[in-house]
């Protein structure tokens, strides 16, 4: 192993210490450009998690991306293989909306039990999911109703 | 009334705890007045610890094992059902189980550094072991308090157990991935421990970092592998087509990888260059802290995670602990700041040491982002009272540029010299390299790659693979000149004498493949849904799947609906059997994908939905998802790495003054 202690300024003088300066700008120029695509990101990425009760006290815009969380109601799901058309109704005790989607249910979807599902109001007040997620946990409990979905 | 498991653990839980609070006295003593009887009182204190937490441990698993439903714990988690090998690994299967666990390799480590560490540098080691004295103690308190006590009795004696969570007795990677996780979170109370006591000992030095080095890799590597072997178990058992979501339990495990990553490389530019020494610090804390962290975001409910452990009381008693580390690691930093200054400055832009910079900048920026999209839902709901999500296009859009710039300094940084590089030598480095990029990217485009990001990945692995293997080449070549070795011997020789560096360059290689591997399944895969009756057929990409029955079959513990699927594509044909399994105790039906691996791409089939009645129909979904099983190869060789790197180098034997000496005197004839 080299011993030498190059400090920067010996012998190298202005230049060695434009190059260190150099270093830093870079290391901080770097710092700030990943926290400005971070924060831009964060932004755009926040998905509100929603009871539909609140969602329709909020009144969310029609297309404006969404989670919401509930209880699929029994007696409502209902999945058509050939289309492969799923509809089915969420609710939270309250209030319910109807959901369609397209594609099989998850394996752990059954009515009665917790559901997240993900997209946009439509200007019908239909819900077009993009994604549904069933609610699955350690302990396999339905959350009671009127929960706010991301309790457990 | 007979003695049982419970009585056996509690009695020994708590007995530990005696030895652990009497070993912060005696370890504490040792190291103020230097006594060798403290030090020998304290060696006894941990292995009497440690083998009562194995006795805990083991009538934990002996209760699992006899289906001793009087344990709440056990008849929470296991049923009389449940296969040996599930009711054992069961052990870790939920929180209070994963502290004792937890606890178990904390033990461990206690008294390996009691019996070892202590023999080098013993005032310092001596003081480390007073810290992780008290860490134990912490933990032995958690698990004997009702917040996480694993012996708690049942509330009534039930007939059967709950079983194990259906999602973990299917697959025996589930015994593979929580204790590495475990092993790599606890390994790194090492570092800290010996950190923190070289700021209460005021002492200037990097000791501390060399004498725990290897703990800090070996940390590393098992949270490493841990990490790639939750991917996996994710990918073979969640039967979503992915290995990773960005959930709050992998943002946990990832996040002191990351900041350890850092600490590893910027170790070097402490131990060369004796710069970065409160950085480095830093560094170590914000590892320990952040497993912590971890434990406490998974363990206390507070966030929303597919995988979190049901809300409990061992929450704010984990915050009070993290909360503690912080403040008393960032006042000790304070209070030695002085001792802290670095002996020198950083050096020109195109040096190693200046890589090494840029690349810790990058990795502590992608921890601080990747702990922004995971608290930021509690901050919203804290501050605004709203509930929202972060999802993975967040923290895909902030990621992949700083994975990519990683990677191209992975190729960068060994290629360069300490303090600077001239235009000569930045030539004869990065000619082979560039080419090979070139390369990279032409294979990608040409195997129908499109988007910056896959491309660029594939140019930059390429870039580092042609750096390793140039490094490799050179080094071979040197020992064939100095040394006369033949090829195969001087590459051995080469990796055993510089084990650390060419480790490094193995783990190197094994993240470029990783890099690949995410690129290709991300941006390649091919994913095709279908309803099918039996005899029916679809086709996703080169590969054609027919659905020949729908089966259900009674196995002892569960109920199985099988889709009984053939497959035939370029790499010939197989069968594959998604499935549903429905447990008794589970309200819901748990689904199994049906896997079939190859070295050019995996079919990953999904029983998506099926007719309950007339077993007329099947939903099936099929994902094609190139170069896969690659990442989980990367992940084994990084492990290789990491074993080169971290075998200790052979004693400089005399074994190399014969051969100097014949040297000189043919020299001299």
């Amino acid at each position: 192993m080299r011993r030498s202690r190059a400090t920067g300024s010996d012998g190298r003088g202005a230049q060695g210490i434009g190059e260190r300066r150099l270093v830093a700008l870079a290391a901080l120029a770097l710092a700030i450009a990943i926290g400005f695509i971070a924060v831009q990101s964060l932004a755009g990425s926040a998905v509100y998690y929603l009871t539909p009760t609140e969602a329709k006290e909020r009144g969310l815009a029609a297309g404006q991306t969404a989670r919401l969380g509930g209880q699929v109601e029994a007696g409502t799901l209902r999945y058509e293989p050939t289309t492969r058309d799923l509809r089915f109704v969420i609710g939270d005790g309250v209030s319910r909306v109807l959901v369609i989607g397209t594609g099989a249910p998850p394996g752990l979807l059954r009515e009665g039990a917790g559901a997240v599902v993900e997209g946009a109001f439509a200007a019908d007040g239909v819900f077009r999911a993009t994604q549904v997620i069933a609610k699955h946990d350690e302990v396999y409990e339905a959350p009671p109703p009127g929960a706010t979905p991301s309790r457990r | 009334m007979s003695i049982g498991w419970a009585d056996i653990g509690a009695g020994a839980l708590r007995a530990a705890l005696l030895f652990a609070l009497g070993g912060i006295v005696a370890a504490a003593f040792a190291a103020r007045y230097r006594d060798v009887r403290g030090l020998r009182s304290a060696r006894w204190c941990a292995l009497v610890a440690f083998a009562l937490v194995v006795l805990a441990d083991a009538a934990m698993i002996g209760a699992l094992v006899t289906h001793d439903f009087r344990l709440a714990y056990v008849a929470g988690n296991n049923a009389r059902e449940t296969p040996l090998f599930y009711s054992v690994i069961s052990l870790w299967a939920a929180l209070e189980g994963s502290i004792l666990l937890w606890t178990l390799v904390l033990a461990g480590a206690t008294t390996f550094v009691a019996w070892r560490g202590t023999r080098a540098l013993p005032r310092l080691a001596t003081t480390a072991l007073g810290i992780l004295f008290a860490m134990l103690a912490f933990f032995l308190l958690l698990v004997t308090t009702p917040a996480a006590d694993p012996f708690v009795a049942s509330p009534f004696v039930p007939e059967n157990g709950r079983g194990p969570n259906p999602l973990l007795q299917n697959n025996p990677l589930m015994a593979l991935h929580p204790p590495l996780l475990y092993l790599g979170y606890v390994l790194f109370s090492v570092p800290f421990a010996y950190a923190i006591a070289s700021l209460i000992l005021g002492e200037g030095g990097d000791r501390w970092l060399v004498a725990t080095r290897r703990y800090a890799l070996v940390s590393w590597a098992l949270l490493g592998s841990g990490i790639v072997a939750g991917a996996w178990w994710s990918y073979a058992v969640l039967g979503w087509g992915g290995y990773w979501a960005w959930d709050p339990v992998e943002n946990a495990a990832i996040m002191p990888w990351l900041t350890a990553t850092a600490y590893l490389h910027s170790v070097m530019v402490e131990e060369k260059r004796r710069l970065l020494r409160t950085w480095n610090l830093a560094l170590v804390i914000a590892t320990f802290a952040l497993t912590i962290l971890g434990t406490f975001l998974t363990r206390s409910g507070i966030v929303n995670s597919v995988h979190a452990f049901s809300l409990s009381a061992i929450g704010p008693l984990l915050l009070g602990y993290l909360v503690a580390i912080l403040v008393v690691s960032c006042g000790l930093m304070l209070w030695r700041s002085r001792e802290l200054a670095d002996g020198g400055s950083l050096g020109a832009p195109l040096s190693r040491e200046a890589i090494f910079l840029f690349q810790n900048v990058l990795f502590v920026a992608a921890t601080v982002t990747v702990l922004l999209g995971t608290l930021y839902p509690l901050i919203a709901e804290a501050l605004g009272g709203v509930q929202l999500s972060i999802g993975a296009p967040y923290f895909d859009r902030v990621q992949v540029p700083i994975g990519l710039a990683l990677l191209f300094l992975m190729g960068v940084g060994p290629q360069l010299p300490w303090h600077g590089a001239s235009r000569a030598t930045l030539e004869r480095q990065f000619a082979a390299p560039a080419l090979a990029a070139a390369a990279g990217a032409a294979l990608a485009l040409g195997s129908g790659m499109r988007g910056a990001a896959p491309v660029l990945t594939y140019a930059l692995a390429a870039f580092v693979a042609a750096t390793v293997v140039q490094e490799v080449v050179r080094g071979v070549r040197a020992r064939r000149v100095l040394h006369g070795e033949p090829a195969a011997h001087a590459l051995a020789a080469l990796f055993r004498r510089s084990g650390r560096r060419y480790g490094g360059y193995v783990v190197h290689l094994g993240i470029a493949l990783i890099a690949v591997a995410i690129a290709a399944s991300q941006a390649g895969a091919v994913e095709v849904e279908r309803t099918l009756s039996p005899g029916g057929a679809m086709q996703v990409g080169q590969h054609e799947i027919r659905l020949d029955a729908l089966s259900e079959v009674q196995e002892p513990q569960r109920r199985r609906v099988i889709a009984d699927l053939w497959v035939a594509g370029p790499g010939g044909e197989t069968r594959l059997s998604p499935s549903f399994a429905f447990y008794p105790n589970a309200t819901q039906p748990v689904g199994s994908p049906g896997i079939s691996a190859g070295p050019a791409d995996d079919v990953y089939a999904i029983l998506a939905a099926y007719d309950a009645r007339g077993k007329a129909w099947a939903t099936i979904r099929v994902r094609v998802i190139p170069l896969v099983s690659w990442l989980w190869v990367g992940g084994l060789v990084i492990g290789v790495g990491a074993v080169i790197a971290a075998l200790p180098p052979p004693r400089r034997r005399e074994v190399h003054l014969p051969a100097i000496a014949a040297e000189a005197a043919a020299g001299a004839e």
